[in-house]
């Protein structure tokens, strides 16, 4: 090393420009080059024709993903300019594609509202793609260009005149870029379904070309093809979420207003289940932090229920004021604002900081709730009964949380008896893992490093919270030494400055068995302690499958078949020898570990793999949590039988 | 994941909670619907089972042989086969051997293995099993080249994707399963019967479909329970062979007796399929208490080994015994 003298000097710093900037940090730009990044893909071309829609001028939109592995996105609104650019002296679409910060949402104009103007554009798809085909009918001709590897592989042709306007982006995403250019259907399928929702009337289709190994369907030309259009817009999104639930009241509320400035839709319905859906959107991105326009929401809320409640005595005098919480149990709501100037704040930008916002909603809530809660007297009653009840169990469960408090108050430091916490004070660089099993535990608080690795050890399969009432939940024991050893409390309750781990790894044996631990335990997180998921402190482990013994070397360790695989032919290639007996160890469970083999492949940051836990939609995260904990049987039927053939890892 | 090894360091990787929440769960779900919890219909058997009657064949345990302990066949199961709870692996080789479980056991066992109501078997360390003569013909051939050989779960050995399954076990001990989202439950039949189908469909394999059903359901009459009692009704029986499915209502066998103080009694003789005594005794007892059933003095299980099943319910003596039955019937 001291041999080599690093130049660095002003010829060293490079300049980026502009689609390449694109390609040397896709992540800057599209979040991940995972899976994540990929469909963000999709969502720049989807985001742009859908604008088009948002502005009128178009009414369909269509997704396909192509057998050979490209995207291709139709829509049949203006098409995008084809005319040459005053300053640029391109043709504007020519523009569009290989500039970034390019568009037609900078000017004002052409676009009242526009979700796409948080991405960077088309451009950046074109930069990360070898191949982008785009098609356009506009100006009563059709018009086409290819580029290749982002740059144009021909001028802009101009074809056949035709009546038609649209546009066509078909696209190849770059396989040395992305670690994967599979697309997940049901990831695409739930956007797209959330995008028809909240654009009423909009008809988006989603069709599969691509063949699966063993499916019939596919095999015999059919394609997989599904249809999103909902003339009832937020209506029909809030049936949707409650769709597997049992509403307490059979007619969606639902309206509407439109302010100067702003326009802002509530569509609401009650279920009888126990947790909170309401999920905002402003210009129909997802603001998944809330911002002014949830905060009008709630107080409106809260307001009518408890003035209703009080005028129609069904709460007494004595009793204290429902709180948001109370009101909120079981609510299914969409709040969606449109408006022309959108602000994002907050740590991910999606919590929308714009002032007006709050007293537009607030009042349009408190005159529309109030008037049907008048009209439906009966629903009326329902629903507060539903908020009533909800505040008696809230009380019930506060009784609950503070008997765990005082009982973990006769232990030594409050904390729970199974917890071997470490050293460290520091929540920053502490870690804790939460451990199935009481064997793997042994191994666990052997293998650690205890100065900043605490364990906690969960016996079998915890409690579903989706399907158990919070004071249930609260009564279990695993639960509790759960809540008390992270130390934030739980829902509103929950502060997260108390947070005593800033890294909370689940570690489930390699088997099916410890991945439904793993739902299981994710599904307590995001129905309890959802921040800890949004601020990316909950990780998941990943223990090898198998450990290679060679002989008269150190053993080596796979995580996956493939690295199996290439390991032991580079070992062989290098003149090693697998020994004969048992040469390879499948890994069932973690107890099967020595201490040091699980600190080694496991726990040591030096050397173990962990992935953190990310979430990009709590909407459709939320939907997804409940098809697959809840009580609806049928829809996970369905689904489960919809996705069988993603089957990664089948146990015998 | 890529080709090249990931290098050494803190490696972290995002994970986006949906699609980690959607393949975890269908890895589970699938796993628990294609190999754990649903019997395969080419032998009627779970995994479980399967190992376990494999691994019984494997240590010779024939039905001319000496009987050997639970805990040894358990052990073997669990160290070549099954690497799950000693527990569940107890619990099925004791269900084999069950004679109201299954219509036909394959295991024969000595010593207590439980009973119809709550009685636990004995432990394992104290129980005795062996193969039956049934369970033989599952296996028969199993040696000759007849089924797939798969690795076991460590690649040490050889376990048998499917038994040969000379009988069809499926029809004949039936099988029930809780999977995710979705569950089966079979009814048994009787050998003779289903053999007889069997014939007739391999001589007429070509017919038509309901030529096929038609002819199946003249020789192979219904459900035939181990338990025994009265099925209500056929229409059930014709859904559930036409389609898949049907819903079969089973009543229990009661005859009216006269007890030696000269009260009329009402004796349970036989009870319906996986219908446990102890929890049906409870059942009318909290019935009674809460007055939702009248007329009913006392209730009793008599039943032993020598008198086969016999619950006893003793009327008040201004009861009209096909009141307080049919009352009964309605209830329980």
């Amino acid at each position: 090393m001291a041999a080599k003298k690093n130049e660095y000097n002003a010829s060293s710093i490079t300049v980026l420009e502009g689609l390449e900037a694109v390609r040397k940090r896709p992540g800057m730009y599209i979040g991940s080059t995972g899976e994540r990044g990929l469909h963000h893909l999709i969502w720049e071309v989807v985001d742009n024709a859908v604008d088009e829609a948002m502005a009128g001028y178009a009414t369909q939109v269509v997704v396909t993903l192509r057998a050979d592995g490209g995207v291709q996105v139709i829509d049949d609104g203006r098409g995008i300019p084809v005319g040459m650019h005053p300053v640029e002296k391109r043709p504007a679409v020519e523009v569009v594609l290989t500039t970034l910060h390019a568009g037609g949402k900078f000017g004002g104009d052409s676009y009242a509202v526009s979700g796409g103007l948080h991405g960077v554009g088309v451009s950046v798809v074109n930069a990360l793609a070898t191949r982008l085909d785009v098609d356009i009918c506009t100006d009563g001709y059709q018009w086409t260009q290819t580029y290749e590897h982002s740059q144009p592989a021909h001028a802009l042709k101009q074809g056949e005149p035709t009546n038609r306007t649209g546009t066509t982006i078909t696209y190849w995403a770059d396989p040395t870029i992305f670690e994967t250019v599979e697309y997940n259907i049901e990831t695409v399928a739930r956007r797209l379904q959330e995008m028809a929702f909240l654009n009423k009337g909009l008809t988006i289709v989603l069709r599969d070309e691509r063949v699966a190994e063993g499916d019939e369907d596919a095999e015999a030309g059919k394609v997989r093809e599904r249809t999103f259009r909902y003339p009832g817009g937020l209506e029909d999104f809030v049936a949707h979420i409650n769709a597997t639930r049992e509403p307490v009241h059979k007619k969606v509320i639902a309206f509407d207003a439109k302010g100067e400035t702003i326009e802002v839709e509530v569509a609401m319905q009650w279920n009888t289940g126990y947790s909170e859906s309401v999920f905002t959107f402003a210009n129909t991105i997802n603001t998944h932090e809330g911002g002014t326009h949830e905060e009008g929401f709630r107080a409106a809320l809260t307001r009518v229920i408890n003035v209703y409640a009080r005028d129609k005595k069904l709460l007494k005098e004595k009793d204290p004021n429902l709180t948001g919480d109370d009101v909120r149990e079981g609510l299914a709501a969409i709040v969606s604002v449109k408006l022309k100037e959108p602000q994002f704040e907050g740590q991910t930008k999606t919590k929308l900081g714009n002032t007006e916002a709050k007293s537009v909603v607030q009042t349009t809530c408190n005159e529309w709730i109030a008037d049907w809660f008048e009209r439906n007297p009966a629903d009326a009653k329902a629903i507060v009964t539903k908020s009533v009840s909800s505040a008696q169990a809230r009380m019930a469960a506060r009784k609950a949380r503070e008997l765990v408090r005082r009982k973990s108050a006769l232990d030594i430091g409050g904390l729970p008896g199974k917890l071997k916490d470490c050293q460290s004070t520091n929540p920053d660089e502490c870690e804790l893992y939460i451990v199935e099993g009481d064997s793997a535990g042994g191994s666990a608080k052997e293998g650690r490093e205890s100065h900043f690795q605490a364990i906690l050890p969960i016996r079998g399969k915890i409690i579903n919270v989706e399907k158990a009432r919070i004071d249930r939940v609260l009564k279990n024991t695993e639960v509790q030494s759960l809540i008390t050893a992270l130390g934030t409390g739980i829902h509103d309750e929950f502060d997260v400055s108390k947070l005593r781990y800033h890294k909370i790894v689940l570690m489930a044996d390699a088997d099916v068995d410890g991945k439904h631990i793993t739902t299981l335990l994710l599904t307590l997180l995001f129905r309890f302690m959802r921040p800890l998921i949004e601020l990316g402190h909950v990780y998941l482990s990943c223990p090898p499958l198998y450990k290679i013994k060679w002989q008269r070397a150190e053993p080596q360790y796979a995580y996956s078949d493939r690295e199996r695989d290439v390991l032991v032919e580079q070992g062989l290639a290098a003149g090693r020898k697998i020994n004969k007996e048992d040469g390879i160890q499948r890994y069932k469970g973690l107890g099967e570990m020595n201490a040091e083999e699980l600190w080694e492949t496991t726990m040591d940051p030096a050397n173990r793999l962990l992935r953190q836990v990310t979430m990009d939609d709590a909407a459709l995260a939320d939907e997804l949590f409940s098809v697959l904990m809840g009580e609806d049987v049928e829809a996970r039927r369905s689904f489960i039988v919809r996705n069988a053939k993603d089957v990664r890892f089948l146990d015998v | 994941m890529t080709e090249t090894l990931p290098p050494a360091g803190d490696r972290i990787e995002p994970a986006d909670i949906q699609q980690e929440m959607q393949s975890s769960y269908i890895d589970y779900a699938m796993s628990v619907i294609v190999s754990r919890a649903l019997p395969d219909v080419r032998d009627g058997l779970k995994p479980v089972h399967r190992r376990v009657l494999f691994s019984m064949y494997d240590t010779r345990l024939y039905p001319d042989r000496s009987y050997v302990k639970c805990s040894r066949v358990v052990g073997d199961v669990m160290g070549n086969y099954h690497p799950h709870g000693d527990s569940s692996i107890y619990d099925a080789l004791v269900r084999l051997a069950q004679s109201w479980s299954m219509r036909y056991p394959l295991v024969d066992g000595q010593g207590n293995f439980g009973s119809p109501g709550n009685d636990a078997p004995a432990a394992m360390r104290y129980t005795e099993s062996r193969l039956t003569q049934l369970s033989m013909a599952m296996l028969q051939d199993i040696d000759k080249d007849t089924v797939d050989l798969k690795d076991n779960y460590d690649g040490k050995t050889l376990e048998p994707e499917v038994l040969p399954a000379r009988i069809p076990n499926l029809l004949v001990n039936g099988g029930s399963g809780i999977a995710v989202g979705m569950a089966t439950n079979l009814p048994p039949h009787n050998l003779r019967e289903v053999a007889a189908g069997v014939v007739w469909a391999l001589e007429n394999w070509d017919a038509g479909e309901d030529e096929t059903l038609a002819a199946l359901m003249q020789r192979i009459k219904g459900p035939d329970f181990p338990t025994k009692a009265l099925i209500l009704g056929t229409g059930g029986i014709e859904d559930a062979y036409r389609t898949g499915r049907g819903s079969i209502r089973m009543r229990s066998v009661v005859e009216v007796e006269e007890d030696a103080k000269g009260r009329t009694i009402l004796v349970v003789t036989e009870l319906p399929f996986q219908v446990n005594p102890d929890n049906l005794v409870e059942n009318i007892a909290g019935l009674v208490r809460d007055g939702k059933l009248g007329g009913i003095a006392n209730i009793a299980d008599e039943s032993n080994k020598r008198r086969g099943m016999r619950i006893v319910i003793t009327l008040r003596r201004d009861a009209v015994a096909k009141v307080v039955l049919n009352n009964l019937y309605k209830h329980t």
